[in-house]
Formats: C-alpha cells, structure tokens, sequence
C-alpha cells in the first residue's frame, strides 16, 4: 500500500517543502509516522488519503522549524486542504502515466538535458543554472518551463497509444 | 489550462515566485478544484522528474550534492535493494518502475517495524516514557512564539498560623491569575495580561528589561530580568512557563514520567496523547504536572500544573495553547502595551 501511495505523497509533500533533500528528510519521517500509526488507520478509507493526512502533520512540524528563516512562502491552510483532496484523487492514474517519464526523458538532449540535470540532479534553481550554462535566469526559467512541457506532451502521448486513461 | 496559471505554477517549481505571485497561484488553486488537480499533476511530474534524475545520476556515478553519510548509506541499500530486484524477471520489471525515494522510504520503513518489534520485547514503560520526554524536549526546541489562555481550577491557602515567614508578607495581593493570557518567545521573553478590576494590568520582559504596566501609576521597567517575574507562577522552583524547553528538562530531571495511552480524536484532528510527571518528594515545585500534546508533531496543546507554589498558596492551573504564530517584533517591549504619554521610572 505504501509503495502504491508514496508517489502522491511524495508530490504533496514537495508543494510545501522546497528543497528536494529537505523533502527526502520529510518523506522518510512520514514513512516513520505511517507504520507507527498504522493501527489507526481506517480500513474504510483510501489509504492514499490517510497516509496523506498524515504527511500534512509531518510537513507541519518540518514548518514549524522553519518559520522563523525569511522568504518561507507557504500556501495558507485553504489551499493545503484544496491541494491534499487534489493528490489524494489523483494519485493512482497519475503514477500510471508518470511510469512513462523514464522514456521520455530519453529523447533530451544537449543543452535542455544540461539543464535538467542541474535542476534536478543538483537542485540548482533557475539563477544558479544560468551562471554555470552563461544565459539570463528568466531564459533558464523559461526553458525549464519548455522542457516539462515537452516531457508533458510526451507522456500524453505514450499513454494515449498505450490506453491509459488520462 | 491558460498561460498566465502555467507560468505561476512553473515559477513556484522552480521557486521564482514574487509574494504576490504566490498569492495569485493560491487562489487559482483555491478557485476550483480542477485548477487543484492541475496543478498537483504538475507537481507529481516535477517530483517524479527529480526521482528519475537522481536515479540516472547514480548509474553515472553522480550524487545530489550534499547527502549526509545516513542518506549516502540508504542509497547503497536501496541499490542493493534494486540489484536484487533486477535479478529476479517479474521483480526486476517492478523495481524499475521505483524511484530511489520509493525505495528509500520503504527500506525506512522496513527498518523501523524491524527496530520497533524488538523495541516490544526490550523497552519498560519508563524508558519509553523517558525517550518521549526527549523527542518533545528536542521538537520544541525551538519554537514560535505561542499564546496561553491561563484557567486557575483551585487555590489553596494556607492554614492560619502554619505558614512560616513568606517574601510575600507585606507586598500587595497579586492580581488574579485566572483568565491571564500569557504569550512566550524564546529568550526568556513573556507578557502576562491579567484583568483586574481597574483595568489590565500587564507585565512582562523583552529579554533585556523587565516590566510592569499596571492599570494606574507609572510604569516601571528594570534591568533585573527578575524584578517582576514574581507574578509568573513557577518561577520559585525552576519550573518556568515562559520557556516550554526549559521547563521539560526540569521534569526530565526532578519528576517520574509516564505516558498514557494514545487518543483518537476525530478523523481529521491529529492524535493525542498525555505525559504525567510526578514530583520526586525530594524536589520543589508542582506536586504533579499533565501535558497534553500531539503525538506526530509534538505540539504541546495543553498544560496542567498540580498542586503549584504560587507565593503563599497552592494553585493547581491548566495553559492551553491558543496560538502559535510570530507577534510583532516589539510585542514584548513594554511601550506596545500602554500609551506613550505614560510617566515611565526606572528601578
């Protein structure tokens, strides 16, 4: 059940937490609270939705900690409760797709992989990338922006020959 | 979905958003909830696309850059983990659909129903009680600065003519302690607000001065943190309510703890639980003291304090939590608290 649910908490957890290895540390916290909690959750529920809720009182400590650092920009509780229904429905059919990603990722090349890999390997933002590959921040920005439109479109289509409802 | 709330949304993954960027995006997200579902696809992409880049990464020999030695260790055993999984026809199919996190939290997990089995067999109730006294000292640690409703449920006097000598004899009758609001920072800051019948009467310390502002007279401020503190209960026997770390230490050191059971709230309300310390004999200050808090987070909602000196009587009080977030900068100076025309003396 956990293997099944951990992408979507995963992603839910990253909307709050930023930092890909601060998400990691928080990630692996929840995995903690879910088996020593484990005995209260309701079998009548979506395990999703539980092992979620869960993670929202995890992330909420991970805040607490934080708070105190300037330029935290949090989402305010409304839109956590939007954004917990959100994953919580979207977790099976969207793992689904995703499992199309490592494909995809196959066909960046050149500058665009470059640029992915220090975004996601490094955990470089947009400012930081620009430095190292000499282009502005806001290009960076938009590129990125182009390369998982790319990587979007790619899944989409994949899923759409292989029969995966969208 | 329109340009403008794409843009947001890969601003905010790649963490460029102005203030009032991020504000829009939260109420596109709020507006509907296909703009929620939108943008957690967007999201789990995102987190997916690192998973798998970290992955590739590994199989070239590249590691996000600064992984402690714990985390560098869980990757090892998640490739082990993959390798053997590879071995296997079926499994390997499975295991390459798994990102190194999905394998991280699950070996996480495996390790702690494998740590917590044994734990069964080998821990007394008071070790445990003893280590969750410790988690709570560590999770609040650090902390926002919080405001408490004060409720007295009893004060006990004296009996005439059994009291010795108190350094209370000849001050003026304290004002009444229940319906107080009390709001801590760290440092040793506080302000305590009591009503009274003339009005509010308030003290307090930024950490640099003490102060009272009672509801007529002059204020007074005084570079002796102490000067007036009296009025805290607690403050006599190392028990200070101005600082929730420190007073967890205190029962770490001069009380018995024990845990009671978990409790179930309703579904959406975090679990709680209760830590009761009681007083070693030998020891000063409240004879019992309850804390009520989140088991997940540690958030300490409610405080019970049995039995408390409180100058010559003896009052049992509860501090409920009822706000945890920044005040203002100069909340805890006392010119935040009475008009600037007020005559101010130094002691």
């Amino acid at each position: 059940m956990w293997t099944l649910a951990q992408p979507a908490v995963s992603a839910f957890i990253t909307t709050v937490v930023r930092d890909f290895r601060d998400r990691d540390d928080v990630l692996q916290d929840v995995a903690v609270a879910v088996i020593e909690s484990f005995d209260r959750w309701d079998a009548e529920r979506p395990f999703v939705a539980w092992a979620i809720g869960v993670a929202r009182n995890q992330v909420g400590l991970y805040l607490r900690r934080r708070r105190r650092e300037p330029q935290v920009l949090e989402f305010d509780p409304e839109t956590i409760d939007a954004l917990q229904v959100a994953f919580s429905s979207a977790a099976e059919v969207g793992e689904q797709r995703l499992d199309f990603l490592r494909e995809c990722l196959k066909s960046l090349e050149g500058r665009a992989r470059t640029m992915c890999e220090l975004r996601y390997q490094q955990d470089l933002k947009p400012a930081a990338i620009a430095e190292i590959i000499g282009m502005t921040a806001n290009a960076v920005a938009k590129s990125l922006q182009r390369i998982r439109e790319q990587l979007r479109e790619c899944i989409d289509h994949k899923a759409a020959v292989q029969g995966v409802v969208q | 979905m329109n340009e403008a709330a794409q843009f947001l949304i890969d601003g905010y993954l790649d963490d460029v958003l102005t203030i009032e960027q991020h504000e829009e995006l939260s109420a596109w997200i709020r507006s509907s909830p296909q703009n929620a579902r939108k943008f957690a696809a967007a999201v789990m992409l995102h987190d997916r696309l690192r998973n798998e880049m970290v992955i590739s990464g590994e199989r070239q020999g590249v590691s996000p850059p600064s992984r402690s030695a714990g985390d560098e260790f869980a990757v090892k055993y998640a490739e082990a983990f993959t390798r053997r999984a590879d071995a296997l026809p079926l499994a390997g199919v499975v295991a390459r659909r798994r990102s190194v996190i999905t394998l991280l939290s699950t070996a996480t997990l495996i390790c702690v129903a494998v740590v917590l089995f044994f734990k069964s067999f080998g821990d007394s109730p008071t070790l445990a009680a003893a280590g969750e006294l410790q988690r709570l000292i560590e999770l609040n640690a650090q902390t926002m600065d919080r405001t408490y409703q004060i409720t007295v449920e009893e004060t006990v006097l004296p009996h005439r003519g059994r009291r010795g000598p108190s350094p209370e004899d000849g001050r003026p009758p304290k004002a009444p302690m229940d319906g107080a609001t009390l709001y801590v920072r760290d440092g040793q800051q506080f302000v305590l607000s009591r009503i009274t019948n003339a009005g509010p009467f308030v003290t307090g310390s930024n950490g640099k001065v003490s102060w009272a502002v009672r509801p007529d007279g002059p204020v007074r401020y005084s570079k002796d943190l102490n000067r007036f503190n009296r009025d805290l209960p607690g403050h006599e026997h190392d028990m200070p309510l101005v600082n929730i770390h420190d007073g967890l230490e205190r029962l770490r050191r001069a009380y018995d703890v024990q845990l009671l059971p978990v409790e179930d709230g309703e579904s959406s309300e975090p679990a709680t639980r209760l830590l009761v310390a009681v007083r070693d004999p030998k020891e000063r200050g409240p004879r019992r003291v309850e804390i009520s808090y989140e088991v997940e987070s540690g958030l300490i909602r409610q405080m019970r304090f049995i039995e408390m000196p409180y100058g010559p009587e003896s009052l049992t009080l509860r501090l409920t939590l009822l706000s945890e977030y920044s005040l203002d900068v100069r909340f805890f100076d006392h010119e935040s608290h009475h008009d600037s025309n007020r005559r101010v003396e130094v002691e």
